[in-house]
């Protein structure tokens, strides 16, 4: 039994060692916040390179930059399968479209971060294809949630993230969300947290980095430098 | 017929013999309203009516058309698009919630219209779950924790919402499918704005 409870957990202690991060339930969502240039989006591609070099697909929505460079960046930290990892661009040209970039990953387009229901049917189709693929676990990458604040209000955000971290646990993926703290009010990023079972907080503290893992059944863990 | 607390399913169906199975399957459980075409669908269309079954093929105005009225309208009810032939899964974005295919047997249309009140209830939960979550982080984001650990308010109302969340994990099995992420996300994206 035990056995089979460590080999469904998810591994996110090599990224970051944090002794809670070494088995993490499938279908957890963390939310990775800090304040602007703190390393939010440099975290959240880590830990899905990570998961790509442990043969587990990724799969990631961006709201700023291309599909392209999103997949670049992955390559750069990780050797993967290319159809392990699809990737869904919110500020793409024109009308919704997939495609499939040399290498075999899969970019999906979507001309606007507010359109939530065709962000869906790109999840659920890059979902699809990790099943095709026969990848049954998977990261889960949407960076990030300042931005889809400005193109649509709190509480439609709040919902989206609901509905999809519900998805991402049937799916069985551990999903992994950004904000920028100093973007929003104390009042929406309270509201915002209480869909995630925890929270890896980034700070800058004279020139350095400092990281902490809040929740996933713990006090936070103390300030430590990355 | 009217006046009951049943939900109330409108069927749009230019078959007579068709509609008339349709009702006597639904009838014991929820207010059947008929209608032959969907001009006259637009007509008994209102707030209380909680299902559409929906033929696309008829004359006059056009399933996708109604459709297009429903939800401009905003009104708040889930659509099956009834069809001849297995559509793909673009009717999701272009605003059905589901879909039937044509033989229909009771089983199957009562399965559905059960499934879309079930997403329905869904998206009043998620509204309420965030109101009350809205209302917590107002406390939290005014009051010191001490005063807040003393909070009969406080305390209530995180009471509230983790009834409220393990009753949104229950309804819909905690969107175990692809058709019903849509649909939520969906009842999400309608939401919004406001």
């Amino acid at each position: 039994m035990a056995e089979a409870a460590d080999r469904d957990t998810y591994d996110l202690g090599d990224v970051l060692d944090a002794d809670r991060l070494r088995a993490v339930p499938p279908g957890t969502a963390l939310l990775i916040s800090g304040p602007a240039m703190t390393g939010k989006d440099r975290l959240l591609q880590s830990f899905l390179a990570d998961g790509l070099t442990r043969s587990e697909a990724a799969l990631a929505v961006t709201t700023s930059g291309t599909a392209e460079g999103f997949v670049d960046d992955i390559r750069e930290r990780a050797e993967f399968e290319g159809r392990a990892l699809s990737v869904v661009d919110c500020r793409g040209e024109g009308s919704r479209e997939s495609q499939e970039l040399e290498g075999g990953s899969q970019v999906h387009r979507v001309s606007d971060p507010a359109d939530l229901t065709s962000i869906g049917v790109c999840i659920t189709e890059a979902l699809e294809r990790v099943e095709v693929g026969g990848y049954d676990r998977g990261r889960f990458g949407l960076t990030s949630l300042s931005t889809m604040l400005t193109y649509t209000d709190e509480k439609t955000v709040f919902k989206f993230c609901h509905v999809l971290a519900s998805r991402l646990d049937g799916a069985g993926f551990v999903g992994l969300f950004t904000i920028d703290e100093s973007a929003h009010d104390q009042q929406t990023l309270q509201v915002l947290k209480q869909n995630f079972d925890g929270q890896v907080q980034l700070r800058e503290r004279e020139g350095q980095r400092e990281v902490r893992v809040r929740g996933l059944g713990g006090d936070p863990s103390p300030w430590r430098v990355l | 017929m009217a006046g009951t607390d049943d939900p109330v399913v409108l069927i749009v169906e230019d078959e007579p013999d068709v509609a008339g199975t349709y009702e006597i399957w639904l009838e014991e459980a929820y207010e059947v309203r008929l209608a032959a075409d969907g001009d006259e669908g637009l007509g008994r269309l209102d707030d209380s009516v909680d299902v559409v079954l929906l033929d696309r093929r008829m004359p006059g105005l056009s399933g996708d058309e109604l459709l297009e009225q429903i939800r401009e309208q905003g009104l708040d009810c889930r659509v099956a698009m009834v069809t001849a032939v297995d559509p793909d899964f673009d009717i999701l974005e272009m605003g059905f919630d589901t879909y039937l295919s044509k033989p229909v047997d009771a089983d199957r249309l009562t399965e559905t219209v059960e499934a879309l009140l079930a997403r329905s209830e869904y998206d009043s939960l998620l509204r309420e779950y965030y109101a009350l979550v809205e209302k917590r982080a107002a406390l939290e984001a005014t009051k010191e924790d001490a005063t807040l650990a003393e909070s009969e308010e406080y305390r209530r109302l995180t009471a509230e919402v983790e009834e409220l969340r393990d009753r949104l994990s229950e309804t819909i099995g905690g969107i175990a499918d692809d058709e019903e992420f849509i649909a939520a996300i969906r009842g999400v994206d309608d939401g919004g704005g406001g």
